[in-house]
């Protein structure tokens, strides 16, 4: 176990570095340099030039990348003169735009996205997956028919369309719902729930769709296989049948799609994040791109991909635990 | 005045930055030789001789004292509430530059002058900080003083101080705060490159700029090289803003700057909201400009325009006493038609005029020109982006909210463009083929098509080069761009012609690189105007020169097409009181309004 995780993490770091490396190429390969963005009016060649040495992007592109990581495992000083800044590790640099250090901008934002998915996971994984497993097991039923149906719409559905509707229904025109907003859940766990409600209930919604039909089809061919039908003959009870052996069964890809969602969407829930006018990852890193915030955009993309490669790792290792055919090794 | 934001000049996601009205002061100044004299009489704020400068600038007392004219119905308490899709970018007043945080500014921070504004269209350049807009000391525009009011004080009840403001004006000399407004600093250093010798007070830098005196407590004093008799304009901008020096947190100071204003922080999260809560120490009977009723301003950043729109025609309690300084999207204006709704709309022209820009470095012909300048449907432009509220159809270089303007038609055609007179004009020479070059946004792309499909209406074949919108500005300001038209925005940082004229069309100003003449349209006879412009003595003179020269060289060298005026069509709650479009910064200001009890 032990060398499968140090393994992994290996794998982690090294696709982290050739994603930091890919994303620092593609950045200074757009044809506009961000001091010429941030310019106004009055700027001439020179107040660029001026700008970018500011910024630290007149330097060759290999020395910029051997800072940027330098910084994040040893800290690094940032400016000139009295303008000097201690950026401790691990230092991301500050934003182009703002001055304002990029550990601050994902200790901000961060916290909002993760509240955003962590509701939204919960509602899909718990709704998503019961419903579809009982329509498995009334199989051919009104409930199973209804249940079909609903999915169906809900996999139909897109953000941007529910998540409109809702917020018309329940905060502009009844006014039932506060305006969603994001207040930290160590300050008030009940402004937190009751402002990430309408993102929860739209994410929620339309993946618990999907993940009923997933469940309802892995749930149908489990219960399908022979050792069910075995365990069946030698006298167990349906409950004990499903619970301890179908479901343990079903229930692995599952996990499988479930953290590789979840890793997803906890590097940026862009839309959600827009309509329901949340500061989180996602809207930071696009508009990051937009401005060519290279720190905003370097930061957001690791910690995106850092997001995704660790979900793997967690859903390699709950394999072991949900299904002990596999080994880990 | 400032500018709104996203794709102006210099960036389309850039920021739109109109400070206080935009740019081409520089060149005003520096081709202005011999501005001869200003028809203020440089007493002070009680001289009750002073008169009213023939043009926009007061000297009139009562104009440029405290307190501020009350509000009709105004009444003291509540708090109003900004919905905006973006944050600052700064809030140092060195640094701030966008219209948005400039209306911000003003509740935390007085300039030298400002602009007093009644809702009426009546502008006006008044002391702020100064007791008038500054005394031309030599009536030859080259020494500038001002007199700091007694009884101003910062949020900790300190007195703001001449030194103050200087060491203000040295500290945006340096590179590391460098996104503010130039103008004093170029005219200082009389050279574009303002911080070539002198780079701010850091680093061993002197705390008085080069030029700068203070001779005491409360006076000012600025020693140009060159006339610049813009000052009480350029005296405007957040650049004269005091900062005292042990209050200088250098670029922390973005996060919290020390008010001098109304107003000061309570809570501020860079992207996401700020409060602001008044300053005690505030003396409303030192300033002429605010009346400051609302107890607080909150600030949320987290919106999207459509949302902002949705809860503004809403109008649920939360957000009675809200406002918005985003345009309501296209998508979104047939929701403000209703009486109710209609009546919560803050609308009027802001400094930005759009032109179809004409490369005439590759459109030699006047002739041909001229033909464009008829084949363009303005109707189509304007309905690619929300038709009336974005704008009306344009047929002047100058904004109407420039002083001195004049209305003119030089090309007259239907707004929907004229064909026919196309073809007539041509006669038999071919429509020469045309690229059309945009910035890469859903709303260029629409303009851009509506654009092509009118030149090919009336006989040109056009393609069509998206460009992308971080680089579009840089891209045709290369004298060698391969472009024939492109649309290009201009707005003036204070209202007069000298802001845009010498900027857009003084051919001498044309480089390889960084051009704002983008038409590349030199003419020795209008260079020769701008310069004699430049030394005329009143105000009002200028701004009567400025507006022929406009028709001028519309009339005898059609080198742009005005596209349209732009427009701001914004929402405001129905407990907001006395909020108006602010002629200075194309959006409600928020020092006169109030919450409706």
């Amino acid at each position: 176990m032990v060398r499968f995780v140090i393994r992994r993490l290996l794998l982690a770091v090294t696709t982290l570095f050739a994603i930091s490396v890919i994303t620092f190429l593609l950045f200074f390969a757009v044809p506009s340099s961000p001091a010429t963005v941030m310019c106004g009016k009055q700027c001439s060649p020179e107040q660029i030039a001026q700008t970018e040495h500011r910024l630290g992007i007149d330097k060759p592109i290999v020395e910029q990348y051997g800072t940027f990581v330098k910084g994040i495992f040893v800290g690094r000083v940032i400016g000139e003169g009295d303008f000097i800044r201690e950026c401790p590790a691990p230092c991301l640099g500050y934003s182009f735009r703002t001055d304002e250090p990029v550990t601050d901008i994902l200790g901000r934002t961060i916290p909002v996205t993760v509240s955003i998915v962590f509701g939204a996971a919960v509602m899909w994984l718990v709704i998503g997956v019961s419903l579809g497993m009982t329509s498995a097991l009334k199989r051919g039923t009104v409930f199973d028919r209804f249940a079909i149906g609903v999915s169906l719409v809900g996999a139909s559905l897109q953000v941007y369309f529910f998540g409109l509707v809702l917020l018309l229904v329940f905060v502009y025109s009844t006014g039932l719902l506060p305006t969603p907003s994001y207040t930290p859940f160590t300050e008030n766990p009940g402004k937190w729930a009751l402002g990430l409600l309408l993102p929860w209930i739209t994410l929620g919604f339309l993946n618990s769709a999907l993940y009923a039909r997933l469940s309802r089809a892995q749930m149908l061919e489990t219960l399908s296989e022979d050792y069910v039908r075995t365990a069946r003959a030698k006298g167990l009870t349906k409950r004990k049948v499903y619970i301890r052996h179908a479901l343990r069964a079903a229930i692995t890809p599952i996990i499988t799609i479930a953290g590789l969602d979840i890793g997803a969407s906890l590097g940026g829930t862009v839309i959600t994040e827009s309509i329901f006018g949340l500061q989180g990852l996602g809207r930071t890193a696009v508009k990051a791109v937009g401005d060519l915030n290279l720190p905003i955009v370097l930061a957001t993309v690791l910690v995106a991909a850092a997001f995704i490669v660790f979900a793997n790792i967690i859903v390699d290792m709950l394999y072991a635990v949900v299904d002990p055919r596999v080994r880990l090794g | 005045m400032t500018i709104p934001k996203k794709e102006t000049r210099k960036g389309t996601t850039v920021r739109l930055k109109i400070g206080a009205l935009t740019a081409g002061a520089l060149s005003v100044a520096l081709v202005a030789s011999g501005c001869s004299k200003t028809t203020e009489d440089g007493g002070s704020g009680d001289d009750k001789k002073a008169a009213v400068q023939s043009g926009l600038i007061s000297y009139d007392a009562a104009e440029n004292k405290g307190p501020a004219p009350a509000v009709e119905g105004g009444v003291k308490g509540g708090n109003v509430g900004i919905l905006l899709p973006d944050g600052f970018e700064h809030l140092d007043p060195a640094r701030a530059y966008v219209n948005v945080a400039s209306l911000t500014g003003q509740l935390l921070f007085r300039s030298l002058n400002g602009y007093r504004e009644d809702g009426k269209g009546n502008l006006k350049v008044v002391g702020d900080l100064a007791e008038n807009p500054g005394t031309d000391v030599n009536k030859d525009c080259k020494v500038w003083e001002f007199k700091i009011r007694q009884g101003v004080k910062y949020e900790d009840g300190s007195p703001v101080t001449a030194a103050d403001v200087a060491y203000g004006v040295a500290r945006s000399f340096s590179k590391n705060l460098s996104e503010g407004p130039h103008y004093i600093q170029q005219w200082l250093a009389d050279s574009k490159e303002y911080n070539a010798t002198y780079k701010g007070p850091y680093d061993g830098g002197a705390d008085l700029p080069p030029g700068v005196t203070v001779p005491d407590a409360q006076t000012i004093r600025f020693t140009f090289a060159k006339p610049q008799c813009d000052m009480p304009y350029a005296a405007t901008m957040s650049t004269t803003v005091p900062v005292p020096k042990a209050k200088d947190t250098k670029t922390e100071y973005d996060r919290k700057p020390f008010s001098s204003g109304p107003y000061k922080i309570k809570s501020y999260a860079i992207g996401q909201s700020l409060v602001l809560e008044r300053n005690p120490n505030w003396d409303g009977n030192t300033d002429p400009l605010r009346t400051a009723l609302p107890d607080t301003f909150t600030w949320n950043f987290t919106l999207q325009a459509d949302q902002v729109a949705e809860r503004l025609v809403a109008d649920a309690d939360a957000d009675k006493s809200s406002l918005s300084w985003v345009p309501v999207p296209a998508a979104q204006l047939a929701k403000t038609t209703t009486p109710e709704v209609k009546a919560r709309v803050i609308s009027g022209p802001t400094q930005y005029v759009w032109y179809m820009t004409i490369n005439n470095n590759r459109i030699k012909d006047v002739n041909v020109r001229r033909a464009l300048n008829y084949a363009l449907d303005k109707d189509a432009l304007l309905k690619a982006i929300g038709g009336s509220a974005a704008g009306t159809p344009a047929t002047t270089l100058l904004s109407p909210t420039v002083g001195g303007f004049e209305k003119y038609d030089a090309l007259p055609a239907p707004v929907t463009g004229d064909p026919a007179k196309v073809k007539e004009l041509l006669g038999s020479t071919p429509p020469p083929p045309l690229v059309l070059a945009y910035a890469n946004s859903p709303r260029r792309a629409a303009q851009a098509e509506a654009a092509r499909k009118s030149f090919e209406a009336a006989g040109f074949k056009v393609t069509t080069k998206a460009i992308d919108p971080t680089n579009y500005y840089t891209e045709i300001g290369r004298k060698d761009n391969p472009y024939d038209l492109y649309l290009t925005g201009w707005g003036s940082d204070w209202p007069t012609g000298g802001t845009v004229i010498p900027p857009l069309f003084d051919g001498r100003e044309i480089a390889e690189t960084g051009n704002q003449n983008s038409a590349y349209f030199n003419e020795p006879s209008v260079g020769a105007e701008i310069d004699r412009i430049g030394g005329l003595p009143s105000e009002a003179e200028r701004a009567k020169a400025w507006a022929a020269l406009d028709k001028k060289i519309m009339t005898d060298f059609a080198p742009t097409i005005p596209a349209y005026y732009d427009a701001s069509y914004t929402l405001i709650g129905s407990k907001v009181g006395n909020a108006f479009q602010s002629d200075a910064f194309g959006y409600p200001g928020l020092t006169n309004i109030y919450v409706k009890q």
